[in-house]
């Protein structure tokens, strides 16, 4: 044990001082990986969980660095700001994609090239245990007889809360007092004391406090149960319209910068291909309720779109959105 | 700092500087919350709140000036002399700078050079010369300091 | 309950866990010490480094590292007056004017046994109150964070000793700073002057670095012709009467450190600041004033912030909640090493529990050994002379600053408040308050709208649920009662009479 820890650390030190070779194929040093949300989060777990499978296939170190702040915009902006030679990467989330229309910058992830979308969490909307509602249908009848009483858990504008609630808004009518939270796990705090009364969730963070019993699902976010879950009603049940929206759910994702050499994209793309499909990985992900996705190239663009386009018009039909995605000319769905 | 009811060269001017800075927070405060105020939970409130604090206590503050004696200074120029002379002698000026100096050096230089160079010419200054043994503990301490923080925790140095 | 006992001491009994614990808190002590290198940060390299180890291996060196790193943020804050981690700060009001009358080896000393034994009080009331402790906390709703904010504002009363007025300035002050960067609410920017860079905030650890590292680094330019004070380095271990006599303080401010850490929304720095205050308000004859080196200043928030690390694993090991941003690195850890950290954790996977609790007992014990160890040299430390730590200090802070972020911009600010932490020096401003005001602004701000959002933004049933709630209505009488017992007319007219 701590002869691999010793051997470990002697080739971390021996690879941080060995002098590259001067002619040597990229890459010839360590990779910087910039995470732009915190330590903890999901974004961070899927990032630290994935990088020692992508360290093996490119044979280098990544030295990840989390950089939160800005709903990632921080992040996001130190990746842009450092030269395009394959040697800082961001790993990101979904927000990027919205940060036009929420009025928080003006790039996305169209400045950039995905080297890979990782794969797709799962939503569910949680309420107490004790709640009275069987479903999310219960929910919204209760919502509609008692307008702006109910609390729902959000975590800001363009947090995965507030989309969802605006996604149901564009289809239906949910009118609530939403209470802001600094992320998943403080908002599931407030809940499991009974400060707030529902929150839509990702399952990673959700599905240890159902299965507990103490919160109960009130709705996944897909066409099909889940099998996590299976006996929470698809959203489609209670909200048929909301159907065009789905698949949808948080993503994640590892970009370079637009600019950066084919090359190094393509040696970096089927490093990352290989370090998702590996099974140790694989298993990380289904257990923390989410679908592999594993996209590159052109797929990885297409997904990205989709993406931004179903959700920056979902928001603009809610009245969510600060600037109409029409502006940035963000195709309608 | 000083204990006697009187007021320190520079002491009026600093107490005005805060003021205007705490106007100027309110300013901002108000910018947050735009001209409606919207709701009590508004993203506006809570610097406006802090930005109306700030300016009560400087007012407090600067009302308690009247009570205490003015400065032994002739005029406005004597008292800005007075008060670099007691708080920023040569030292701390000419520290400063070097200071300044090596947080501008750093990027263009690299962090070890940068700071070798910082710690060299600052301790021959401070010291008096003693060049030799200046150089020794500028790159003894860089050694350690280097050593410490890139490879055993792996964080970036400039 | 044997099996309970089995996995208490597995990593006592396993000379390699036994190695890891050892290590990972003597680091942890180093890392802590270093303003800029965080716990987190540590223990999120950690993650990385131990991806392909045994849980259990990578949970000691965590819990190590964890323990070592809360204590020794204590030692810089002596030494130098800067305070190696926010938890640190309180610490530095009483232990630096013990280092400079050359008392630096006795501080650290005593400073060590206090944190181990407000480490071991943490640890038993994690052992044996977590389920119900964890019930108590979930009960604070986004009101009664509120309200502890404001308990904890009303601590400029006794941070700012000389000048109230001033206090408050500074303290608002702080929170203006904390506020800096996007609303968590609406993502607009606010007190960012259009800066994107402003937008994720400013690092509180850059002010902290700034304010007491370089301020201090400054005046200490003044005394360059003086000689240091010699450091006495006999009597490093503080005698059994001498922790017999603080025991009683040491064990009220380790319940005060277990609490406020064990709720998911406070942590050891508040803590330590409560602890201190309340030093300050129970102790009626100190070993010196206050600020001026009062033993009881030092004994005081070193037991609370280590009893804060037991409080932080309450609410992770039994819903899986963070407790602090350490805690949740961990939770990370757990779930990239297989394991589901939530309310069933302690269900399905028992001995984590028990394992955890040994290994934190442990790493208190290997604290005690290595915080003791070496004391008479970094004692030494203080009688450089100041032509040369001056420098070093500077330096340290500009690492320190830089490697929050990987970037200058830290770096700038962390100078920029340094000098302006000079001119607020000089003219009578503390640094406490400030600090307060930037670790308690956003969580009043946040807490504050949380509560009005919840009541849809009516203040009439804002205020029905502060009479109504139990625990609101203790919260909200405890302020009262501060404010009448510690803000007397008296005091507000002796300061405006005698400012500065």
């Amino acid at each position: 044990m701590i002869k691999k820890a010793l051997a470990t650390l002697a080739l971390s030190a021996g690879a941080l001082t060995a002098l590259s070779p001067a002619l040597a194929d990229y890459p010839e040093r360590n990779i910087e990986g910039i995470i732009q949300w915190g330590a903890g989060g999901a974004t961070d777990n899927v990032a630290r969980s994935l990088t020692p499978h992508v360290e093996d296939a490119l044979d280098t170190t990544i030295v990840l660095t989390n950089r939160p702040g800005g709903t990632g915009v921080i992040g996001m902006n130190s990746v842009l700001t450092k030269p395009a030679n394959g040697y800082t990467l961001l790993y990101g989330a979904e927000n990027p994609q919205l940060y036009p229309v929420m009025g928080l910058a003006d790039f996305t992830y169209a400045d950039m090239t995905p080297i890979n979308v990782i794969g797709q969490g799962l939503v569910v909307i949680a309420a107490p245990a004790d709640k009275d509602w069987e479903n999310l249908g219960d929910l919204l009848k209760d919502a509609q007889a008692n307008p702006g009483t109910l609390r729902m858990g959000g975590t800001g504008a363009g947090g995965l809360p507030n989309t969802v609630l605006a996604m149901i808004n564009s289809v239906d009518e949910l009118d609530v007092r939403n209470v802001t939270f600094g992320g998943d796990g403080p908002g599931i705090t407030a809940m499991l004391g009974g400060h707030i009364d529902f929150m839509p969730l990702s399952l990673a963070a959700a599905q240890e406090h159902i299965a507990s019993g103490r919160l109960k699902g009130l709705a996944v976010l897909t066409k099909e149960p889940i099998k996590q879950l299976p006996e929470v009603a698809p959203i489609t049940e209670a909200l048929p319209e909301i159907e065009s929206y789905l698949p949808w759910g948080p993503f994640w994702t590892v970009a370079v910068r637009k600019e950066t050499p084919d090359d190094i994209v393509a040696t970096l793309a089927d490093a990352y291909e290989q370090g998702v499909a590996n099974e140790q990985f694989q298993q990380f992900l289904t257990k923390n309720g989410a679908q592999s996705l594993n996209l590159r190239g052109e797929e990885a663009k297409q997904f990205l779109d989709r993406w931004q386009s179903v959700t920056a018009w979902a928001l603009e039909k809610a009245g969510s959105a600060k600037v109409s995605p029409e502006e940035f000319g963000i195709a309608k769905p | 700092m000083s204990k006697q009811s009187k007021l320190q060269p520079g002491e009026p001017a600093f107490n005005l500087m805060l003021l205007l800075f705490s106007l100027g927070i309110f300013y901002e405060a108000y910018r947050i919350s735009g001209p409606g105020f919207e709701s009590i939970s508004s993203p506006g409130a809570f610097p406006l709140g802090l930005g109306i604090v700030l300016i009560l206590s400087m007012v407090v503050i600067i009302a308690g000036q009247f009570r205490k004696q003015k400065p032994d200074t002739q005029g406005a120029l004597d008292e800005a002399r007075q008060f670099m002379s007691a708080h920023f002698p040569l030292p701390i000026v000419i520290f400063s700078t070097m200071a300044i100096g090596y947080l501008l050096l750093l990027e263009p230089l690299g962090f070890v050079i940068s700071t070798l160079l910082f710690l060299f010419v600052s301790m021959v200054y401070l010291r008096h010369g003693r060049f030799v043994s200046s150089a020794i503990i500028a790159a003894v301490s860089i050694a350690i300091i280097y050593s410490l923080f890139k490879l055993l925790f792996q964080v970036y140095l400039p | 309950m044997a099996d309970s006992f089995t996995y208490f001491l597995m990593s006592w009994t396993d000379l390699s866990l036994l190695l890891l614990t050892a290590i990972g808190t003597f680091a942890g002590i180093y890392i802590g010490a270093i303003p800029g290198l965080s716990v987190t940060m540590a223990v999120s390299i950690l993650i990385s480094f131990t991806f392909a180890w045994d849980v259990n291996d990578a949970l000691a060196l965590m819990v190590g590292v964890f323990c070592g790193g809360v204590y020794g943020g204590s030692r810089t804050a002596i030494l130098l007056n800067i305070p190696g981690a926010p938890s640190a700060v309180a610490t530095s009001f009483d232990g630096y004017p013990l280092a400079q009358q050359g008392e630096a080896g006795q501080a650290i000393g005593l400073s060590t046994v206090m944190s181990v034994i407000g480490g071991l009080i943490g640890v038993l009331i994690l052992a044996s109150t977590a389920p119900v402790l964890s019930e108590f906390a979930l009960q604070f709703a986004p009101r009664d964070y509120f309200l502890i904010a404001v308990l904890g504002l009303l601590l400029v009363g006794s941070l700012a000793a000389e000048s109230l007025s001033r206090g408050i300035f500074a303290a608002s002050l702080g929170a203006v700073i904390g506020l800096v960067g996007m609303d968590p609410v609406t993502a607009e920017g606010r007190f960012t002057l259009g800066s994107m860079q402003l937008l994720g905030g400013i690092h509180y650890v850059v002010v902290m670095i700034g304010l007491f590292g370089v301020a201090e680094a400054l005046f200490q330019l003044h005394q360059l012709n003086v000689k240091p004070v010699r450091q006495n380095v006999e009597k490093i271990i503080p005698s059994l009467n001498l922790v017999l006599k603080f025991l009683p303080l040491s064990i009220r401010t380790s319940i005060i450190g277990v609490i406020v850490g064990a709720l998911p929304g406070t942590g050891g720095d508040i803590a330590s600041l409560f602890a201190y205050d309340h030093a300050k308000r129970s102790v009626k004859n100190p070993s010196k004033p206050f600020g001026q080196g009062a033993y009881e200043g030092l004994v005081a928030p070193e037991s609370a912030n280590n009893a804060a690390v037991g409080g932080a694993f309450v609410p992770m090991l039994t819903l899986g909640m963070p407790g602090d941003a350490v805690t949740a690195v961990m939770l990370g850890a757990l779930v990239i090493h297989g394991l589901n950290p939530g309310p069933m954790l302690m269900v399905t996977t028992p001995y984590i529990f028990w394992f955890m609790v040994g290994a934190l007992v442990l790493a208190n014990f290997f604290l005690l050994i290595f915080g003791l160890m070496g004391i008479k040299l970094f004692s030494k430390v203080v009688e450089l002379p100041k032509a040369i730590l001056v420098p070093l200090i500077l330096v340290l802070c500009v690492v320190g600053s830089y490697s929050l972020n990987n970037s200058m911009n830290e770096v700038y600010w962390m100078l920029g408040f340094g000098i302006a932490g000079y001119f607020l020096k000089i003219f009578g401003f503390q640094m406490g308050p400030i600090i307060l005001g930037v670790i308690l602004g956003p969580l009043m701000d946040n807490s504050y709208r949380q509560a009005m959002s919840s009541v849809g933004d009516s203040m009439p049933a804002f205020l029905i649920e502060l009479m109504t709630n139990p625990l609101s209505i203790v919260l909200t009488l405890a302020i009262i009662l501060l404010l009448l017992s510690n803000l007397p007319l008296k005091r507000m007219i002796r300061s405006s009479k005698n400012p500065s």
